[in-house]
């Protein structure tokens, strides 16, 4: 087989296997609606290939494309804040900035502290 | 008639796609070429295309219409993610319990410092609900959005905001308090500004791709669980 045919395969073969799991993912959020099908997803994949359902060295150079690239999926969700200018011009630098505050809060906190975990571990 | 209509649709699919990814990458070369971070991708196709939308007078819900591909992508994205996660499995499962404690309480302090803040200067137990719950994924932090009278329109919003200030800062941040491990800037970052940030990370390193996405779902899995009780209990206290 030539190294293109080869690489097309591996193409296809990690899209099935992230699809299969979407889609099982998709199946776990309706019958036990605590996480979005994607998370349930996202859990799968990483069983499937800790359990060897999935080949990791097929997969590998095909998903570390997509999540060079993911980012460009969020742009079209993002531009709906367009939607919602009145009560952006009613709260907005409030919410901004009580946003950045607490999310500043939130990042010192987990980093300090996990790291500080990881320190005594060693 | 009919396939005059799809044809149409079906073009006009294809440039507001093509048109989203020239502009991302277009602005992605140009990071990279002048070495500037804040130039953030993301969040500048976003201010373009709102300029342009404006600009032509085009309406939101026909750009999203037809660029729904691109969203549609966003799920297989999120699973994309498990890859990481897989390649740190080991080292993870032996850190568990320190790391379910430290996303706990970040999750806590979370909820109650921004419910509490909103309520004493916007005083709006609706947009308190939203802010409290902006730095988990969109679609669990909508659904219970929902479910305790939370705007959600303000919950979409604050939480692309939160995704952009983690994404944009976090990284610099944290390397500034002297919190430089990979694991830690990724569990932080992933706690704080949910897939947004994750995806910014991910192209840092695998361990911070692995450590951000292993925060994002479990701060999403205990914001889910314990939000609902919290700000109940916070409301009471209020009142």
């Amino acid at each position: 087989m030539s190294a293109f045919n080869k690489k097309v395969i591996n193409v296809l073969y990690s899209v099935f296997a992230i699809f299969s799991c979407l889609a099982l993912g998709k199946l776990c959020s309706y019958v036990a609606p605590v996480l979005p099908g994607s998370l349930y997803g996202l859990i799968i994949f990483t069983l499937s290939l800790h359990f060897r359902v999935f080949d990791a060295d097929r997969i590998k150079s095909t998903v570390v494309w997509c999540l060079k690239h993911m980012g460009v999926c969020f742009v079209p969700a993002g531009v709906g804040i367009i939607n919602h200018f009145d009560l952006i011009k009613q709260f907005g630098i409030a919410i901004v900035l009580i946003t950045f505050a607490t999310t500043f809060i939130l990042l010192t906190l987990v980093g300090l502290h996990y790291q500080r975990c990881l320190a005594e571990e060693e | 008639m009919l396939t005059e209509l799809l044809s149409a649709h079906l073009l006009s699919s294809i440039i507001a796609v093509v048109a989203t990814i020239v502009l991302f990458q277009f602005i992605a070369v140009f990071q990279r070429k002048l070495n500037a971070i804040w130039l953030q991708p993301m969040l500048f196709s976003i201010l373009a295309i709102i300029a342009i939308l404006l600009w032509q007078d085009i309406s939101f819900d026909n750009y999203f219409s037809n660029a729904w591909l691109l969203n549609a992508l966003l799920e297989p994205a999120v699973v994309a993610l498990g890859f990481p996660l897989y390649q740190h499995l080991e080292t993870i499962t032996q850190q568990w319990k320190s790391i379910i404690l430290v996303l706990s309480i970040g999750a806590l302090i979370a909820i109650i410092s921004s419910f509490i803040i909103t309520m004493l200067i916007i005083g709006d137990y609706t947009i308190a609900v939203a802010l409290s719950l902006k730095s988990i994924t969109t679609p669990i932090a909508i659904a219970i959005a929902g479910q305790l009278d939370g705007n959600t329109a303000i919950t979409a919003f604050a939480i692309i905001l939160a995704g952009f200030f983690g994404a944009l800062i976090g990284p610099r941040w944290l390397t500034y308090i002297n919190v430089r491990s990979a694991k830690a800037q990724g569990l932080a970052i992933g706690a704080a500004s949910h897939a947004i940030g994750t995806a910014t990370v991910s192209n840092i390193s695998y361990e911070h791709a692995a450590y951000s996405s292993l925060a994002l779902i479990a701060s999403a899995v205990i914001t889910a669980i314990t939000s609902p009780f919290i700000i109940n209990f916070l409301a009471s206290l209020l009142q």
